[in-house]
């Protein structure tokens, strides 16, 4: 037995020194890749693989490698729930990729860890004005961009055009404040016992309580400049709003909200289509699947209303940017193409396939006049264009990494009735501010 | 003579290494290391990318002097085994108890218990998405029938966590199919002996079958214990946006340390906190493994 042991403690440490090669040896990747016609390589990882997206992202990749002879992108799809972990693993290896589409609403905390490159470098003067500004600010890390606006989106009001004028309201006079909201709402009711045929509209479907919160203060909860210093989440304004949202609830009832929610999430059964819902906040690409369920619907689209006249018609967006993940092996090449993506062309061409908005504004305000588009999609598309200016978004300040983990659980509780909307929003203040003092 | 004995003993446990060698080579190249490093990761503010200084035990005082979230993350998970545990424990014995019966279709039986334990994963948590809908779903409508009004399930706190429970007593199959296996392998002479003794039926389960399935019903314990405090995807899955919503009420200790993880990408707290997780779970395993000689019963065994 003693004999045996040395032959074993050897095969142990050479295994262990091995597993501590593969452990620590990194891809020299500063050289860059070719191909074998000797064309720089660039690995760009999306999570666009549905049917509605894959062909018209592959047809800009192949556009562009069409349109040069140095560069060959490569397009490769990762599932959205796997894409940013696979990322950070590559980026810890040293071997990224070189273009990857990433959420916007993190792209500043992504260049303050390393993550992301520094993207100032590359462009020209005049470059940052091609993009709506509130999307361009969103990528910024002490005023350099770390990742290029590609798509984004926005809330606006459908509306069905038929139940307007049944009620006898204006069709083409849609609600522009909460109050009038409130009071077409109640005329497009009908009632039947303790259900409803026809529900006039319910503010959470579709959209959360933050965006609510966003319209009423024209500010997201750190103020213009999302700056920590100041946090406004336990304001009058928030306990007020709470209060309205929660008395839709209360008029409407609980099984009712449940059962018309059920329907909604079931997409084509969706009350809208049915016209059984006479309002609904969406994305416009909302339009989409009522050209493909409820063709002979007749609807409109409007703003978000406003919480008092002239407070303005504030609505909520997110989106993604084009990035370059830290040790991309030719930052040059992988650039070249994030100006070819976010360029008015490619992007004309992903608004109109797609029905999407887009970071990109020439683009976007040619997408809306598109003859591609029906007389419908630009109707949509033109409000989509106009709601962007009034669209902001809520990124994480790098001090307040994941902040609506620390409302919303409290929120939650308010609107299950076991908090007041008081006690709720000083609780998610303290919550909120305890977070930033220990990330600073 | 001597000798050669020793030498085939040598031989035979060189055979063995060489055996396991897969696993020691798997071991130590894909397990050990990370391990290590996790342990080592868990005393600096480590994100992945840029940065790892070394910052001594601050993950694990803030993590337990300060974190609320951290303690109802820890409190959802033991509650959340406290009862799956011992419930799908039970239900499988009382299942495979039935099973075990001789009845004509009983292969028939066998199989439809076993094949929600064949589906598994993102589709089945779906389903029962559509099942627990208050207004819709399946279950209320069932309980609506014999006049109960159901709850909200996963829409109210206070029911979220038994929704997963009920969900996971729906895909007790596996562990159902070794209770049985077991039941099986138990001798008929002693069920027969029982009988001529005048034992009933419930006598014979109670004083043979358990005594004899304890070996698995031990096995069974210690794995969905551990399994259960890794609890993520049904939470991942059904808490809506996978922040473990309403109310924090599916924040399981696994969501939260991803979340810190890939979402805030404070990795150094999450090995910290991956570590506490390995902790309570290896205590709560040497208790387990304390306790199994008084009440598990290995046939054969010296005393």
């Amino acid at each position: 037995m003693k004999k045996l042991r040395m032959p074993l403690l050897i095969l142990t440490s050479t295994t262990l020194a091995l597993s501590a090669c593969a452990g620590f040896q990194t891809n020299n990747s500063s050289e860059g890749e070719t191909n074998d016609d000797g064309k720089t390589v660039v690995d760009f990882w999306s999570f666009w693989g549905s049917e509605l997206r894959r062909p018209v992202i592959d047809k800009i990749v192949a556009d562009f490698n069409a349109s040069q002879d140095e560069i060959e992108v490569k397009h490769t799809y990762s599932p959205w729930g796997d894409i940013w972990t696979k990322e950070l693993a590559a980026i810890a290896a040293g071997n990224p990729p070189d273009v990857v589409i990433n959420d916007i609403n993190a792209t500043a905390i992504r260049g303050q860890e390393n993550q992301a490159m520094n993207l100032s470098e590359f462009m020209d003067d005049g470059f940052a004005d091609k993009f709506y500004p509130e999307l361009w600010n969103a990528t910024l890390y002490e005023g350099d961009s770390y990742g290029i606006p590609f798509n984004t989106d926005t809330r606006v009001l459908f509306y069905n055009k038929d139940a307007f004028e049944e009620v006898g309201l204006d069709p083409e006079d849609p609600p522009a404040t909460w109050e009038e909201l409130e009071e077409y709402a109640a005329m497009l009711d009908v009632k039947n016992g303790d259900d409803y045929d026809r529900l006039g509209f319910y503010p959470l479907w579709g959209v959360g309580y933050d965006v609510w919160l966003l319209n009423a203060n024209g500010e997201n909860y750190f103020g213009e400049d999302n700056n920590v210093d100041n946090v406004n989440i336990n304001t009058g304004t928030n306990v007020e709003v709470l209060n309205w949202l929660k008395s839709w609830r209360d008029r409407i009832g609980e099984n009712v909200v449940n059962s018309y929610q059920a329907q909604i999430d079931s997409q084509q059964g969706n009350p809208f289509f049915s016209g059984d819902l006479a309002m609904l906040v969406q994305q416009p690409t909302f339009y989409t699947q009522i050209s493909e369920y409820a063709e002979d619907l007749n609807f409109g689209v409007a703003p978000l209303p406003e919480y008092e006249p002239g407070n303005g018609h504030t609505s909520w967006g997110g989106g993604f940017v084009a990035e370059i993940p830290e040790g991309s092996s030719d930052p040059e090449a992988a650039w070249a193409f994030i100006e070819y993506l976010t360029g008015a062309e490619a992007q004309e061409y992903w608004a109109v396939e797609n029905f999407d908005n887009v970071a990109n504004i020439e683009a976007a305000e040619a997408a809306a006049e598109s003859d591609e588009l029906s007389e419908e999609g630009q109707m949509v598309y033109q409000m989509a264009v106009e709601s962007m200016e009034n669209t902001l978004l809520t990124p994480a300040p790098v001090e307040a990494p994941g902040f609506y983990n620390y409302i919303n659980p409290h929120v939650d509780e308010f609107f299950l009735g076991s908090m007041t909307a008081e006690e709720a929003l000083a609780q998610a203040q303290a919550d909120v501010e305890d977070l930033i003092q220990k990330n600073q | 003579m001597e000798k050669k004995r020793l030498t085939i003993r040598r031989k035979e446990s060189i055979y063995g290494y060489i055996f396991i060698m897969p696993f020691i080579v798997g071991f130590f190249a894909f397990t050990a290391g990370p391990l290590l490093f996790s342990l080592a990761g868990s005393f600096t503010d480590y994100n992945i990318t840029s940065r790892m200084d070394f910052v001594g035990v601050e993950n694990y005082q803030s993590l337990i002097v300060d974190d609320g979230l951290f303690r109802t993350s820890l409190w959802n998970t033991i509650y959340y085994v406290a009862f799956s545990v011992p419930l799908t424990t039970l239900g499988a014995i009382f299942i495979s108890a039935l099973l075990n019966q001789d009845v004509p279709g009983i292969r028939v039986f066998r199989t439809l218990y076993y094949l929600p334990a064949v589906l598994s994963g993102v589709g089945v948590y779906l389903l029962w998405m559509q099942l627990l809908e208050p207004g819709t779903g399946m279950v209320n409508l069932l309980l609506g029938w014999v006049g109960i009004d159901g709850p909200n399930w996963l829409y109210d706190p206070d029911w979220t966590k038994p929704s997963l429970i009920l969900m996971k007593l729906w895909s007790v199959g596996g562990s159902m199919l070794l209770y049985l296996a077991s039941m099986q392998g138990v001798s008929k002479s002693l069920y027969e002996a029982a009988e001529i003794d005048g034992a009933s039926r419930w006598r014979q389960f109670v004083h043979i079958t358990i005594p004899m399935i304890t070996p698995v019903i031990f096995f069974d314990v210690v794995t969905s214990l551990i399994g259960g405090f890794q609890i993520f995807q049904e939470a991942y899955i059904m808490s809506g946006n996978g922040e473990g919503g309403p109310a924090n009420s599916l924040l399981f200790y696994n969501l939260y340390m991803w979340n810190q993880a890939f979402e805030n990408f404070d990795m150094g707290y999450a090995m910290a906190m991956s570590w506490i997780l390995f902790v309570i779970v290896f205590v709560l395993t040497l208790i387990n493994l304390k306790l199994a000689p008084r009440w598990v019963h290995y046939e054969g065994e010296e005393k």
